[in-house]
């Protein structure tokens, strides 16, 4: 008889999910991800202007906001038949550079981390000896002593904080779940500490050019408000030169430091942990000059089974509601999308989340930094290929029997893993911080030559448009219609609402769902194998499902029309 | 043809300089009004809002002073006649007021071809001059519940809260200066196309010749070409 | 300098540790000081306390609830400087609970707030509304409504601090049409009879230093802040962004963007003309800034949006509905589904009365009366009446002709009089 395991509210993500999983001899037979709070974003934005909902879409997500924020605005400049200006198309991308850099250092080291590195553990960590281990592991060194007296104090003091309930005494395969040496951990939560200070910096870069962060301000339809003066570029540049180093020198390493010790959460017994489904989309970000999606810093592709590539094509995406809380079945295009939600009990086998299922050409697709960093490799853009490469001899290193002549398939399925997706996002946040110390001189020397203008205006006001963007949790969808400057059909189809999406027509699970299936569990009361893969996602809920955020219970009994409410 | 004398009975000096103060200000706080709330030429914030301010403080007096005014002065409640009665009851609807009011709007529908006999405010005329000064009260209250300086006050703050926030106060400040402008237009209109004479008793306090009411039942008895030297004391008319 | 005493390092020297210097630390105090309402000069009072506070081993536990979020303020929250968000955790608080930093998940993350309620003393922090639709089951936690979850956290709390326009009176999620039935959490709390107080931080995001201010001036002075009436503390919310704005003498001076990427915007201008909020807006924004006071939104050239106005009263005042759009002047007005500006109708509606009235013109030209009408003999009413009781009326109105021989009849009449 298969053991139920769920684990409800999932926690070090942004917004509120909750898994259920089907568990027979330690196996995970089945899994379901689900969600559900109605905000209704494609609702509220109605009859307002493109820039109000600009400014209102991007607090539909605390931690990606910006992504948010410029998709809407493309989606706009589409609608009006603009194109934004040099300056403005600089800009963009520094802020969401500098949004991409908060928020996947925030996500490993202060979200990700703690599901491999155990402070507590730290306690008993000799000082001495982690300095040896960090020059060893060619990791950032800073006052590791100081880190272990500020624990203990904070041990002594016998509150746990943010600690208390941990996972810490979690197992696997009848093991300790946490496997680093205490001196280990307390470089990493040195480092966890650390990182808070450089996610802080990169929104010092955000609010440097728009404002304040979360939620840009000066980023609308049309380009951006204003061109910062030479005060304001110094501080980002030296800020970005910092973080640069940082990640160079400290992340990075870390990621490979740790990483020896989880290899089971790459492969184990020949089986890729946590896998997705094979299928990768990058709709693109960060625009060249030429403003073309094929032609970005990360540029746009799909990567099916076989490996080829090919350029997203907007009518291909369907959203099937079939197992959703909403009127009607089957996958409709985002234009012709409605959003009539009809809530009904939660079940499993019939309707159970509020995330539609996007599906491209009838297939599940994953979406985020291993599909970015993948298209970017298969495009052939040098950095990339060079990190790859990087992270292959690094495996082949450790685990010759697998990797020694890796195909590329094979390098494929060893970053689309729960360890993986970690690995090759903190290289992708490598080059986004040398991207964004690059983009920084370029904007000084474009302000210089007067190629900097920032604004265009817009005499059409009537049209209809989608942006294709990326938010660093993957790809990012924004559809507007528009009429004498009043929206008036909305739609949006985020990075979480492709990884966390539920069945679909024909009973395909998502690709977290499909990632979970078949993982081994040693404790269904604290699975933590099944929290990594779910972190592993970085999933982020408020926006997954934006006009319903996920936070399903087991059983509603309580049915109200929405609409009936007010 | 020819209309009813214009005797400055019908409008005393006091009410004259009123009036006067009254287009002044209105005038100027349309524009200044207009310029606060969208700044169409650079350089003239702090005059705008210092003529803003000073104008609606000067009309919100004069509105005040003109209200209790009303109940001690005497003003004739009739054109054509010098005969006086205490202005309050001029300018608020009396009984005697409602049977004029349907041969008035039938006149200015075409339904009617002689000038019915009304007072010398129509009953329309009366009921818009009662709802001036609520209208001219709120625009003050809901001024000062956007200056600053009397923002916080809670008096204010109250009406801010019932009127959906500064932003809330701010539209309905705007809407009821477009209802002044309407009324601007229909009273200057019909200020006119009543009797043009009236335009010069009420700006310069120039009489006019014309028709002379009864003044008990506004019925015309007489001419008066204001051809007599002496002019005619309110006593000298009644017989 | 101070020293501590015993294995416990005092917070100073935790900071120092950091290289965080005495002098930095103490300049940190001075700016909460200020913050909390208290004189510069008040700062060796508050690092004493701030040490005595970390040195006794009692943190002050807190609960951050995230209800219908977007985690921003728990995102905003990660980005104070004054202390940074690890001393916070670490030295400054117990944060017990938070879906978004705590190391636990599942039943586990649960029973950490069960406990943290069973032990009372606590803080309880909220961001993101409260959802109200499907009898508050459109939000779950751990299997429990919503609702449920927050009146339990917030019953037995010292204090509830709203942190974010969502939490104070619901925010853009409560905004037309409200598709959620979402409200602040003061008014969800009053209509379940719960008088816990509510320290209410309207802005989208709360900025940290605002909550940090709170946190400490709690711990400091072992009161709650000095509050409005809308239960935000005056401090922070009693004077309007205008007030403060490093663009006030443009306005003042009328220098005015009209458009983004102008040779105006380039100079600094004030940006009223955009749409700017400020003016209706009271928060602290240009004095505490943003992202350890690296920019705020009017300094990056962007007008002000009014984030930070809220009504914890009136769901329907919530920020976006009040604000939008966005860069004009005005707020829409709505009926039904339909947004509209007050310009166009009102112009429209003067237009049309400026049109009867030409047209009328027309009419009394044509009927020449402009000119003198002809004027009634006697009245309507005194007709009908006259004609009722059976007596002969003469209904033609009466001519200049027939009105001068009456004066000279008058006259006549009065000249015998006097004979």
């Amino acid at each position: 008889m298969p053991q139920t395991s769920v684990i409800d509210p999932i926690s070090r993500i942004e917004g509120h999910l909750r898994i259920e999983m089907s568990v027979e001899d330690n196996k995970v037979i089945d899994a379901h991800v689900s969600g559900g709070l109605f905000r209704g974003l494609e609702l509220i934005v109605q009859g307002r202007t493109p820039t109000d909902a600009a400014y209102i879409a991007q607090r539909v997500c605390g931690v990606c906001p910006v992504s948010h924020g410029h998709t809407s605005s493309y989606a706009a400049e589409a609608a009006y038949g603009i194109t934004i200006p040099n300056g403005a198309r600089l800009i963009r991308n520094m802020v969401e550079c500098a949004q991409f850099l908060h928020s996947h250092i925030l996500w490993f080291y202060n979200l990700y981390a703690l599901d491999f590195v155990n402070p507590i553990n730290a306690l008993s960590a000799d000082v001495a000896g982690a300095y040896d281990l960090a020059h060893a592991a060619g990791t950032g060194v800073s006052d590791f002593g100081a880190v272990a007296k500020r624990l203990s104090a904070f041990a002594e003091n016998g509150q746990l904080s943010i600690f208390s309930g941990n996972w810490f005494d979690a197992t696997v395969d009848g093991q300790r779940a946490y496997k680093l040496p205490p001196e280990l951990d307390l470089i990493a939560t040195t480092h966890y500490l650390e990182g808070l200070q450089y996610q802080a910096k990169a929104s010092q870069v955000a609010a440097l050019l728009g404002g304040k962060m979360p939620h840009v301000m000066t980023s609308l339809p049309g380009g951006t408000t204003y061109m910062p003066d030479e005060e304001k570029l110094d501080d980002v540049l030296y800020r970005a030169i910092a973080i640069r180093d940082w990640v160079q020198n400290t992340m990075v390493p870390d990621t490979l430091a740790i990483a020896p010790y989880y290899l089971d959460e790459i492969i184990k017994d020949g089986k890729w942990t946590g896998a997705g489904p094979g299928r990768f989309a990058a709709w693109g970000v960060f625009d060249r000059r030429t403003m073309d999606p094929l032609d970005r810093y990360l540029p746009a592709g799909m990567i099916d089974d076989q490996l080829n590539l090919t350029a997203p094509d907007e009518s291909k995406i369907l959203e099937y509601i079939d197992h959703s809380y909403y009127n009607g079945t089957g996958g409709l295009n985002p234009r012709q999308g409605e959003t009539d939600p009809n809530y009904t009990d939660y079940d499993i086998n019939g309707r159970y989340t509020w995330s539609k299922a996007p599906r491209y050409d009838g297939k599940s697709y994953e979406v985020g930094g291993v599909s970015r960093m993948l298209v970017a490799y298969l495009r052939g853009v040098p950095e990339v290929q060079g990190y790859v490469q990087q992270l292959t001899s690094f495996l082949a290193a450790q685990a010759p029997a697998v990797f020694a002549n890796a195909s590329l398939a094979d390098v494929v399925h060893a970053v689309d893993t729960t360890l993986g997706r970690a690995a090759i996002r903190n290289y992708e946040t490598l080059y986004v911080a040398n991207l964004l110390v690059d983009l920084t001189k370029e904007l000084i020397e474009a302000v210089k030559s007067g190629d900097a203008a920032t604004y265009v205006d817009h005499p059409n006001t009537t049209g209809e448009g989608a942006g294709m963007w990326e938010a660093p949790r993957g790809a990012l969808y924004h559809y507007e219609k528009v009429e004498k400057d009043r929206i008036t059909k909305y739609q949006a189809i985020v990075p979480s609402t492709w990884n966390i999406s539920p069945r679909d027509a024909d009973g395909n699970p998502g690709p977290m769902e499909e990632a979970l299936i078949g993982l081994t569990v040693d404790d269904v009361e604290k699975p933590i194998e099944a929290l990594r893969v779910v972190h592993s996602f970085d999933p982020c809920i408020a926006c997954a499902i934006h006009v319903t955020e996920p936070k399903t219970g087991t059983v509603f009994n309580t049915v109200t029309n929405p609409w009936g409410v007010r | 043809m020819a209309h009813r004398a214009a005797y400055r009975e019908a409008h005393p000096l006091y009410t004259v300089i009123s009036h006067w103060i009254n287009l002044v200000c209105m005038l100027t706080l349309i524009f200044s009004g207009f310029y606060i709330h969208y700044p169409f030429y650079p350089g003239a914030m702090s005059v705008m809002r210092g003529l803003h301010v000073a104008m609606g403080f000067i009309i919100l007096i004069n509105c005040i002073v003109r209200i209790i005014a009303s109940f001690f002065i005497k003003t004739a409640q009739l054109e054509g006649t010098r005969e006086v009665d205490t202005e309050i009851k001029n300018w608020v609807p009396q009984k005697i007021n409602r049977h004029q009011l349907i041969p008035m709007v039938k006149y200015y529908l075409f339904a009617k071809k002689a000038h019915p006999i009304v007072n010398k405010f129509n009953p329309m005329q009366k009921i818009s001059y009662v709802l001036i000064p609520f209208l001219i009260l709120f625009m003050g209250y809901t001024g000062l519940c956007l200056w600053a300086p009397t923002q916080t006050m809670g008096v204010f703050q109250a009406g801010i809260e019932l009127f959906g926030g500064l932003p809330g106060v701010r539209v309905l400040h705007y809407i009821f200066m477009w209802v002044f402008i309407a009324f601007m237009i229909i009273h200057v209109y019909l200020a006119i196309a009543e009797d043009s004479a009236l335009v010069g008793l009420m700006f310069l306090w120039r009489e006019h010749e014309g028709y002379v009411s009864d003044p008990k039942t506004g019925e015309i008895v007489g001419y008066d070409d204001l051809s007599d030297k002496a002019p005619k004391t309110a006593a000298g008319e009644s017989n | 300098m101070t020293v501590g005493v015993g294995t416990t390092t005092t917070f100073a020297e935790q900071l120092e540790e950091r290289g965080v210097s005495r002098r930095t630390f103490l300049k940190f105090c001075g700016a909460i000081a200020v913050m909390v309402g208290l004189s510069e000069t008040q700062a060796p009072k508050v690092a004493q306390a701030l040490e005595e506070g970390t040195a006794s081993g009692k943190l002050q536990p807190v609960v951050w609830l995230e209800l219908a979020s977007c985690s921003g303020c728990t995102e905003s929250l990660a980005q104070a400087q004054t202390p940074d968000v690890a001393t916070i955790v670490l030295e400054l608080i117990s944060l017990n609970y938070s879906e978004t930093l705590s190391a636990a998940a599942g039943w586990s993350l649960e029973q950490a707030r069960k406990d943290t309620i069973a032990q009372g003393n606590y803080l309880c922090v909220i961001e993101g509304a409260v959802t109200r639709g499907w009898d508050g089951n459109g939000l779950r936690i751990a299997g429990e409504k919503g609702t449920d979850i927050v009146s339990e956290t917030c019953r037995d709390a010292v204090a509830v601090i709203a942190a974010g326009s969502c939490a104070v009176d619901g925010g853009w999620v409560a905004a037309y049409p409200n598709p959620s039935n979402a409200c602040g959490v003061k008014e969800y709390l009053t209509s379940q009879g719960i008088t816990t107080p509510v320290i209410n931080l309207p802005a989208c995001p709360c900025n940290p230093e605002w909550i940090v201010a709170v946190l400490v001036d709690y711990l400091l002075m072992d009161r709650l802040p000095e509050l409005d009436s809308k239960g935000m503390p005056t401090l922070i919310y009693g004077e309007s962004i205008h007030d403060n704005c490093q663009r006030r003498g443009h306005f003042e001076n009328g220098e005015f963007v009209y458009q983004f990427g102008s040779v105006e915007e380039q100079k600094g201008y004030c940006l009223y003309a955009m749409g700017c909020k400020g003016p209706q807006t009271y928060s602290h924004c240009p004095v505490t800034r943003w992202n350890d006071k690296t920019s705020w939104c009017v300094e990056a050239g962007a007008p002000c949006i009014g984030c930070a106005s809220a009504d914890p009263g009136r769901t329907e005042h919530n920020w976006v509905d009040l604000m939008t759009p966005f860069l004009k002047r005005h707020r829409d007005m709505r009926i039904g589904d339909k947004h509209f500006q007050a310009l166009p109708i009102a112009a429209g509606v003067a237009g049309v009365i400026a049109v009867a009235v030409g047209i009328h013109a027309i009419g009394m030209k044509a009927n020449g009366r402009f000119a003198g009408p002809p004027i009634e003999r006697i009245k309507e009413y005194d007709a009908k009446k006259a004609k009722a009781a059976g007596q002969e009326v003469d209904e033609t109105p009466i001519t200049k002709p027939e009105a001068l021989e009456m004066e000279k009849q008058r006259e006549a009449g009065e000249k015998g009089g006097d004979e």
